[in-house]
């Protein structure tokens, strides 16, 4: 442990404390009913922090059985966010069935062409592939909850403020991640210890933002939806459709009057 | 790491902090409620004033301001009628946003969407928002086309009654079934 930097030591007490608190406060506060798997994310990113210090004590910083586990351990914590991000994703969006159903496939096939695409086109040599598959699970995070509050904008969904908080956090955190590894795939010694505290900084971040949110129970539930039948869609929308085309139709009709003007 | 995907993806990732922000814009001050009763009320109604709109639109006035009077009058009921025209476009654009949002409403009200009815309503409000910018542009610089405008508003005016009556039919149909079911409970 000695070997690392005393900079670093601190922003990981200073990360390992602020977690200690959130998850305190959300046993005190029953929170981890409402948000079970982020619960079991900041849970995994504690556990996280205890192997790696047992790892680091036993075979230093520079092992490259650490470096592995390390690594390994990583892949648990981000699969943790992952399940943490469709939690808040069915929070907001679960409710509403039809436009839920939609949406997780949509997202779906968008976070599965960036993972694709990131893994295709960001794989540089062996030694950095497990940087680039946290990059593409990042960026495969970061898609769908910018994806679901786009959704939630369109469709007009209220979102609780707790709900709210935690998935910009996690978008947040997987954006700043993406951008990082990006930097330390490009240049990878410069940028070895800067990667580490940019890391660790927006981690510590987004758990100040968490605590704060999460400051008080969630006291005003969403009220249940009552859902209508298929039958008001299918009558409707096909409708409301025909309207907005021809009024589509009636204002290229104009455009094209107005362009034969002399 | 190829240079050309490095930059796109920094650009992606600042993109999806800007979105992040922006879809969370106002995202507390939505209210669910509006989903059940008040959404669907307010229709916007520029039917209320379209005999002025038609009236200040008519070319016959116009010329009659024309031959009537001096040169000033004719310019200032130019700017007037363009002014006018504006406000109509602005009433038809509140028309079409009102339809958007009820379609919103209902398909967020339905246990199963059509992917492909509600790609189209993206892609028409998105063309549609599109000509209207473009037309208005037009109209500010100097050209007013009267009648296509009216054509414009009376076919959002039909498609809007057309619409009610289906969705008074859908009522109907609603009280009729639990009185059915009353009256079933009752025997």
């Amino acid at each position: 442990m000695s070997e690392l930097p005393t900079l670093t030591l601190a922003t990981w007490g200073l990360a390992t404390a602020l977690t200690l608190f959130l998850l305190l406060r959300i046993f005190l506060l029953r929170l981890y009913r409402t948000y079970p798997l982020f619960t079991l994310y900041l849970g995994t990113n504690l556990l996280q922090t205890i192997v790696g210090i047992y790892l680091y004590q036993s075979y230093g910083f520079r092992s490259v059985y650490g470096y592995r586990m390390a690594w390994t351990t990583q892949a648990f914590v981000v699969i943790a966010r992952g399940l943490a991000t469709a939690e808040i994703c069915y929070r907001i969006l679960g409710k509403f069935k039809g436009v839920w159903a939609l949406a997780i496939r949509l997202l779906i096939a968008c976070g599965g062409m960036v993972l694709i695409s990131t893994l295709y086109f960001g794989i540089r040599s062996y030694k950095l592939a497990v940087i680039t598959l946290d990059m593409s699970l990042e960026a495969f995070i970061a898609t769908w909850i910018v994806g679901l509050l786009l959704f939630a904008r369109y469709y007009e969904v209220a979102v609780e403020h707790e709900t709210r908080m935690i998935g910009l956090g996690l978008g947040l955190f997987s954006c700043c991640r993406l951008l990082n590894d990006l930097l330390f795939e490009r240049h990878v010694q410069a940028y070895l210890n800067s990667w580490n505290y940019v890391s660790s900084a927006a981690f510590i971040g987004i758990l100040l933002l968490w605590t704060w949110a999460l400051r008080r129970p969630v006291t005003c539930a969403a009220p249940e939806v009552q859902l209508n039948s298929a039958q008001v869609y299918q009558l409707l929308i096909p409708q409301v459709n025909r309207k907005l085309s021809a009024l589509n139709q009636q204002l290229s009709q104009f455009w094209r009057a107005e362009s034969s003007k002399p | 790491m190829n240079p050309v995907f490095y930059f796109v993806a920094v650009a992606a990732g600042l993109a999806l902090v800007g979105l992040l922000f922006w879809a969370l814009r106002g995202a507390g001050q939505r209210k669910n409620l509006d989903h059940n009763s008040g959404g669907l009320d307010n229709v916007p109604s520029p039917v209320d004033d379209m005999a002025q709109i038609r009236q200040s639109m008519d070319p016959a006035d116009f010329e009659f301001a024309k031959n009537k009077c001096g040169r000033e009058l004719p310019a200032r009921l130019r700017r007037e009628r363009r002014r006018v025209t504006l406000l109509y476009l602005a009433a038809i654009r509140k028309d079409f946003e009102h339809s958007l949002r009820v379609a919103r409403i209902i398909a967020v009200l339905s246990p199963e969407v059509s992917s492909s009815q509600e790609y189209e309503r993206i892609r028409l409000a998105l063309i549609f928002r599109w000509r209207l910018q473009m037309i208005k542009i037009r109209l500010l610089l100097g050209l007013i086309p009267q009648p296509q405008l009216t054509a414009l508003w009376q076919m959002a005016a039909s498609m809007a009654m057309q619409m009610e009556e289906t969705m008074a039919k859908l009522g109907e149909r609603a009280a009729l079934a639990a009185e059915l079911a009353l009256q079933s409970e009752k025997q």
